[in-house]
């Protein structure tokens, strides 16, 4: 018989070699001074976490990663619901098919997904020229380079995400407890605030978790869709590194993990409190 | 209190070693032994193949291997395997500032240029005591006719705020494009604040700004801007794409940009990697190169086409009037350089 450590363990020391080893010696860097021959210097300072909270360039870019990873999240949670209600319900024999197209964003990577976006988006881009053309503007949009075109690119990567997690969780719930809401007199909007909401609770939690830690962590869509004016927590942890200042790339790097743990742990928390009553 | 730190050396350099297990092979073994270069990926890994190792190393009995990866990668790992008796390369391309950087930090070896039998046609400002230099090229003035009727002729006609937001600059060339800001506003190599004034001017104007090189020639051919600073190779390559635009050499020296590669301290193959720098400086190579990426050969036997030479070259005296960065400065500003353009520039 296979003991439970058995079974656990080879998880454990991959994550723990894989995961846990080299944040704690990124951890140790945050702590360290930036030095341009030596890459840094070892010391023990508050320093870099002082400089990030101290300037308002660094606290706008972690405030724009908030704002931005946020409004992500809801318009996934407000078009994904809908669609994997839909998904989950449906009887159709193309149910597969439907699944598929909706997983189909997910089977070309990041940075070649914003470049697609680049080319719709761009001032001679397909949206523009289509406009131009019909005679409803005269002047490119600008559309690229700014926040909306980051969150139609992050919302499109993300929408599968919420859609499958979504979709999975209400396929679990009872057709039954829906019909006996309607024959008890609720309406629908009723059946879905009193029955389907709490019941798939778990799906909405799993999915928000799941679209807001991508969203924080976005890094080809702000990049490729933001420009260089535009600039959230991922791109500002690669940047450092690109500019060997390992130590505030370390501690950037750790107030957006602490800040994406601790705003999901809460809303885990509070959204079950909420329900539970 | 500080002390240097072996711990983390060993600990980074272990990594290193892991990585450079798993490096592609781009030859099978031979028999003079294996020359391992670090080198950027793209058309440049691509070139130094075709142009140097297979007709002139690979064809004599060596094994070539390429470690691409970003010259910051490189840097780091190079930094990382230090204090190693054994490091994992032979040779890393890097830019001239980037060379210098690595030769401050002590993880370079000095340069036998005796030991090269090239090195007597290197052209002077190429032969530096820590790198050799592989191609160059000037950091001059572009423009597209059609937008900008009238000729500009230094950096002060392209970083003129009233051309508001007909000019662009790039993102990721922050170094060069603050050195040339700081030429065309009466500045120095080693004094870049009268540049940044000017930047800054430029911007409330409406300068644009965009991510990467290719960006930069999507907006010069889509229109979107008129004028900006580039390599002169690189215009070569996008007036050959078919984008309308022009080259001039400025009147303040445009800004040389050298390619060239080092030879760190503890490699592996100290044999093979002065082989392979003196491939990269015979005639054939340099010649192949001029043609294929439209950068300037650093030795004087090459012979370029007349016809080439008239787009990628610089006659004499703009040659003599090639300004170098100041590596020192940008090196130990570096941080604080591109803490400004990104907060007060960018943001």
């Amino acid at each position: 018989m296979l003991s439970a450590t058995t079974l656990v363990g080879p998880a454990t020391v991959f994550v723990a070699a894989g995961l846990l080893v080299p944040l704690a010696i990124l951890f140790r860097y945050s702590f360290d001074k930036v030095d341009a021959r030596r890459i840094m210097i070892e010391t023990f300072s508050f320093d870099n976490y002082v400089k990030f909270f101290s300037d308002p360039y660094y606290t706008g870019v972690l405030a724009t990663t908030l704002r931005v990873a946020a409004l992500c999240t809801v318009v996934c949670l407000a078009m994904g619901l809908p669609l994997a209600y839909v998904l989950a319900r449906t009887q159709s024999r193309f149910k597969n098919v439907l699944l598929m197209l909706v997983v189909l964003p997910l089977f070309v990577g990041n940075a070649v997904r914003a470049a697609g976006w680049m080319t719709l988006f761009g001032s001679k881009g397909f949206l523009n020229v289509t406009l131009m053309q019909l005679g409803i503007i005269t002047q490119p949009l600008q559309i690229m380079f700014t926040e909306g075109a980051v969150m139609a690119g992050i919302i499109a990567v993300n929408l599968p995400y919420m859609v499958l997690t979504l979709q999975s969780v209400i396929e679990g719930i009872n057709r039954n407890v829906e019909e006996a809401a309607f024959s008890l007199g609720a309406g629908p909007a009723t059946m879905f605030r009193r029955v389907l909401l709490p019941l798939s609770l778990p799906g909405i939690l799993a999915g928000t978790i799941l679209t807001f830690i991508l969203g924080m962590n976005a890094y080809a869509t702000p990049v490729l869709l933001g420009g260089p004016k535009f600039k959230m927590m991922g791109p500002l942890v690669y940047g450092q590194f690109q500019l060997n200042n390992w130590p505030f790339g370390a501690s950037v790097a750790f107030v957006l993990m602490t800040a994406t743990l601790t705003l999901t742990a809460t809303a885990n928390i509070l959204i079950q409190r909420r329900f539970r009553r | 209190m500080t002390r240097s730190k072996s711990r983390r050396e060993v600990l980074l350099g272990a990594a290193a070693l892991a990585g450079a297990a798993s490096l592609p092979r781009v030859a099978s073994a031979q028999a003079k032994g294996r020359i391992v270069v670090g080198t950027w990926g793209g058309d440049y890994a691509r070139l130094l193949n075709k142009n140097i190792e297979a007709p002139l190393l690979i064809k004599d009995g060596w094994e070539v291997v390429q470690d691409q990866a970003g010259d910051p990668e490189r840097r780091s790992k190079m930094l990382a395997e230090m204090r190693l008796p054994r490091g994992t390369t032979d040779v890393q391309g890097l830019s001239a500032i980037n060379m210098f950087q690595m030769h401050d930090a002590g993880s370079v070896l000095p340069i036998d240029y005796g030991k090269l039998k090239n090195a007597g046609h290197l052209l002077p400002a190429m032969k530096y005591p820590y790198g050799v230099g592989h191609i160059y090229s000037g950091k001059v003035g572009v423009y597209n006719p059609k937008i900008i009727t009238t000729a500009p002729v230094s950096y002060k006609d392209v970083f003129d705020p009233k051309q508001g937001n007909k000019v662009g600059i790039i993102d990721i060339q922050y170094q060069y494009t603050m050195v040339c800001a700081a030429l065309a506003a009466g500045g120095k190599v080693d004094d870049l604040e009268p540049g940044k004034k000017l930047l800054l001017e430029c911007k409330k104007a409406g300068m644009r700004i965009y991510p990467t090189n290719e960006a930069f020639a999507q907006g010069l051919k889509s229109e979107e801007f008129g004028l900006g600073v580039m390599w002169k190779a690189r215009v070569v390559q996008w007036q050959n794409a078919g984008i309308s635009v022009t080259s001039m050499t400025p009147t303040e020296g445009a800004l040389a940009y050298v390619s060239g590669f080092v030879i760190p301290k503890n490699s592996p193959n100290k044999e093979g990697a002065y082989a392979y720098l003196d491939a990269m400086l015979d005639k054939s190579a340099q010649e192949a190169f001029a043609v294929d990426m439209g950068y300037n050969p650093t030795v004087s036997n090459a012979v370029v086409a007349p016809d080439l030479n008239k787009r990628i070259g610089f006659t004499s005296d703009e040659i003599k009037n090639l300004v170098d960065l100041d590596y020192n400065y940008l090196n130990k500003n570096d941080v604080a350089l591109k803490e400004w353009w990104d907060k007060e520039l960018k943001g």
